[in-house]
């Protein structure tokens, strides 16, 4: 980001925060004339099984691999005459078919680690498979560029390790009507505002008066923001699309919040596998398809960027129990209204040529992702962030 | 021994501990009041809730059809929510603290969850049974549990299509941590725990031509091994002794490790794994009452819950709601998050749990409003700010004030806090309750748990 426009975002920001009800007036220009760029992550918890979820319907090794759990070409959803879509993922395709989708195959790390506990902790820190890092890659991009909590919200009522950074966390915010009313209670607001730093900060005490005092002023800054927009599309009934539908609510009112997390879990699916992951799938593409019509309804879909991604594949075979074990690479989606190279961005990798467990070798690391977004969306320095150097890709 | 030092064990050892409790205490020696704290959780008592449409149920009748067996899981799956609130119950009224506070610990040990309500509540009781006994006995016995057969996949390991689950489990989790084995080591103890199964009632079952009789390579050994054996093997590793205690030492004594001391308590349990003597050695340590341990550790939102109870005794009268409170605060016993249960700390505070901390205890003890009036001052300005407020859910709970009363008669009202709180106060915080026109020692209780320093213990 140049000076000027630094200087530009970063006076309309400031003002928003001290006159909040104005808010509503503002958005709108906000968001055309900054072209205020906001990253929605979302993650698949539990291992999505990416070979049944983007299909290499002509490959035998794959029917092979899974005889029983294998999805026949009859019922994908074709892309490309070589990978087929889930037949839950129907509203991805209408993404894809407008030029709204990249599919990234075979992202990983090496030497993968398949514990979920382990994997989650190296895809949220950014580490190396064997380095234990305490931050999270947003924690540390609020740290580093001297944001506020309320730049990254995870819409969750607890925070991941992701959001956590050294000196600054991002905020867990389910419902921001009851987090704002729960702020003004007048004894704590009392204890807030009489509560002396004398080097607490670094303890478990002062930690919890920092994020009291936090709490309290991005509490108001959020509910009087975001209660200027309620959205008119109809989501899916079910708590992936409630969170899906407060982030919505939350970008179309123009608050000033970079990065939002979202999560879907079950998708540790080790046994009977069919059916539970075709309706993980629906639970997951219904969502997205109301999430981006809301944000096209206020022209801020072009500004956003979504990307969903698991912890680790699974198993190229299939197990006893018609389910799969944990496994490595996987595909990665990137949802967005300004990509440069939408569709299928790279072949799937070998399904005879597996690493020693069985599971398919990572050619693109997740941090390359992680480094793209950073510099090339969010417009930050990505090595501080990352520790590392990684050459960005071009998808944006 | 002294005040503080008694108060600190029973929040570390226990859920906490009243004036009038502690008064017997404060003559006699560490080692006696630490043995004492053993000798009162010698008893096991199970946890046992009413499930009389189980208790003779038998397996046709379970799934005589689908729908019977879909309407049998959705009362079980009720019965497993009041096992919650009974477990919330036991622990806060238990004699058995300590025992107690063991259970509690293994449960995020050895973590599973189960919607069959007969296997959870027999897993909950062999966590209580064990809770102080041989760690060895302890795992094993887990191993065969059918919750944990079934959560991390046991019965689907089979002799030609092993599943990993449970061996990796085994080793990160429960017995090595990450990095003290290899692939390998996980791809043959799969095998050797090939095999196990359980029938209705509950009963471990060892299912012969399921098992791999094969020999099996596994940390530089070889044998036909099964899962007892891998156990055995892997406790032979010093490696599995540290493992325990650094989880310990960072549960009950600081999440800052100490090395050296972890080193020590690791010789003592290393000789024969005995839970109860690892723990006594370590509640008997100087070190363990060092300032620098007490009052530093944030409460778990079960502490919060139950703690609040040894000060005045709650009983929550609605399942739903006593669900609902660990919901919100982000642990809901038997429901963990997933194998690597939760992750404590300052993991527990967010914007919205630390809110929700704070205003736990004037939403069960004073209808959700905390006083600020501060002497001489005698408008009330905090009565607007509850004007305004629409019919909040009321949590509907008992609250034994007599027995506070009772309790804390002895304690003069300016020193309530160094009986409620753990840890120093933050000397402006101090000097607004030192405002405050403290006229009733139940209000001041109250305002003394709404602060951030009532976190802590």
């Amino acid at each position: 980001m140049d000076r000027r426009k630094f200087i530009k975002n970063s006076s309309l920001a400031s003002s928003l925060f001290l006159v909040p009800s104005f808010v509503n007036a503002f958005s709108q220009m906000v968001t055309s004339e900054t072209g205020y760029k906001r990253l929605v992550i979302i993650q698949l918890s539990g291992g999505n099984d990416g070979l049944n979820t983007l299909v290499p319907f002509r490959n035998d090794d794959y029917y092979r691999a899974r005889p029983t759990i294998g999805l026949k070409k009859e019922g994908l959803i074709n892309l490309d005459n070589e990978l087929g879509l889930h037949s839950s993922l129907r509203p991805l395709k209408d993404l894809y078919d407008q030029g709204y989708l990249t599919i990234i195959n075979n992202v990983g790390y090496p030497n993968p680690n398949r514990s979920h506990f382990r994997a989650t902790d190296i895809w949220q820190t950014a580490s190396d498979s064997n380095q234990y890092l305490q931050t999270g890659w947003i924690g540390r991009y609020l740290d580093h560029f001297n944001q506020k909590p309320d730049a990254a919200i995870e819409l969750d009522e607890s925070l991941s390790l992701a959001l956590k950074g050294d000196k600054l966390n991002g905020m867990a915010i389910k419902n921001p009507a009851l987090l704002y009313k729960t702020t003004q209670d007048p004894y704590l607001k009392n204890v807030s505002k009489h509560y002396q730093d004398n080097h607490l900060n670094e303890h478990n005490l002062g930690y919890l008066y920092k994020t009291l005092i936090d709490t309290k002023s991005s509490a108001r800054y959020i509910y009087e923001t975001s209660k200027t927009y309620s959205s008119n599309i109809d989501y899916p009934k079910h708590d992936f699309s409630k969170q899906l539908k407060t982030t919505a609510q939350f970008i179309n009112s123009g608050l000033n919040t970079k990065v939002y997390y979202a999560s879907l879990t079950g998708f540790d699916t080790h046994i009977y596998q069919l059916n539970k992951h075709k309706r993980l799938l629906k639970v997951y593409a219904d969502g997205m398809k109301a999430f981006v019509k809301d944000l096209q309804s206020k022209d801020s879909f072009k500004d956003t960027l979504i990307l969903t991604f698991s912890e680790f594949g699974r198993r190229v075979n299939q197990n006893s129990g018609n389910g799969t074990d944990h496994g490595s690479a996987n595909t990665l989606f990137v949802i967005g209204g300004d990509l440069k190279k939408p569709g299928v961005y790279n072949n799937l990798a070998s399904l005879s040529d597996l690493d020693n467990n069985g599971d398919m070798k990572f050619e693109i690391d997740f941090r390359t992702i992680y480094a793209t977004v950073l510099k090339k969306w969010l417009h930050v320095n990505d090595q501080v962030i990352l520790n590392k150097s990684f050459e960005p890709l071009d998808f944006i | 021994m002294k005040k503080e030092h008694i108060q600190h064990l029973y929040w570390r050892a226990a859920f906490g501990i009243n004036p009038k409790a502690m008064q017997s205490l404060l003559d006699k020696s560490r080692k006696s009041v630490v043995d004492l704290l053993f000798y009162e959780s010698s008893n096991y008592i199970p946890l046992k809730i009413d499930t009389p449409e189980f208790d003779t149920l038998t397996f046709e009748e379970f799934n005589e059809t689908k729908k019977i067996h879909r309407a049998y899981i959705e009362k079980s799956k009720l019965k497993v929510k009041e096992l919650n609130h009974e477990w919330i119950h036991k622990m806060s009224f238990s004699n058995e603290t300590l025992r107690e506070k063991m259970t509690l610990f293994w449960a995020n040990h050895f973590v599973c969850q189960d919607r069959f309500i007969l296997y959870i509540q027999k897993f909950n009781n062999t966590l209580r049974q064990n809770a102080l006994g041989n760690f060895k006995d302890f795992v094993k016995a887990i191993s065969k549990e059918p919750t944990m057969i079934d959560y991390l996949d046991l019965k689907q390991n089979r002799k030609n299509k092993p599943n990993e689950n449970f061996a990796r489990e085994l080793f990160e989790l429960f017995t090595l941590g990450v990095g003290n084995y290899s692939e390998n080591d996980i791809k043959e103890s799969a095998k050797a725990f090939t095999g196990y199964n359980y029938n209705f009632e509950g009963d471990f079952v060892f299912n012969e031509k399921q098992h791999n009789y094969d020999f099996k390579h596994v940390f530089d050994k070889a044998g036909r091994y099964d899962g007892d054996d891998i156990i055995d093997i892997v406790l032979e590793q010093k490696q599995c002794a540290r493992f325990i205690c650094t989880k310990l030492y960072s549960y009950f004594v600081n999440s800052t490790l100490n090395q050296a001391h972890i080193e020590d308590m690791t010789d003592v349990f290393y000789s024969d794994y005995h839970i109860e003597t690892v723990l006594k050695y370590m509640f008997t340590q100087d070190w363990f009452y060092s300032p620098e341990h007490i009052g530093t550790k944030i409460k778990s939102p079960v502490e919060l819950i139950v703690g609040m109870s040894q000060i005045v005794p709650v009983t929550f009268k609605e399942t739903e709601q006593v669900l609902g409170i660990q919901k919100m605060l982000g642990q809901i016993l038997l429901y963990p998050p997933n194998v690597a249960g939760w992750k404590g700390g300052k993991n527990w505070i967010d914007s919205n749990t630390l809110m929700l901390r704070l205003k736990l205890p004037s939403a069960l003890l004073s209808d959700g409003k905390i006083d600020t009036k501060v002497k001489g001052d005698f408008y009330d300005s905090f009565s607007k700010y509850y004007e305004n407020r629409k019919g909040n859910t009321k949590i509907k709970a008992f609250i034994d004030w007599d027995i506070f009363k009772t309790n804390y008669e002895e304690v003069e009202i300016e020193d309530l806090n160094n009986y409620v709180l753990q840890s120093p106060i933050n000397k402006g915080t101090l000097n607004y309750l030192n405002r405050l026109s403290k006229t009733s020692k139940l209000d001041y209780c109250v305002q003394l748990m709404s602060i951030p320093e009532y976190q802590m213990c």
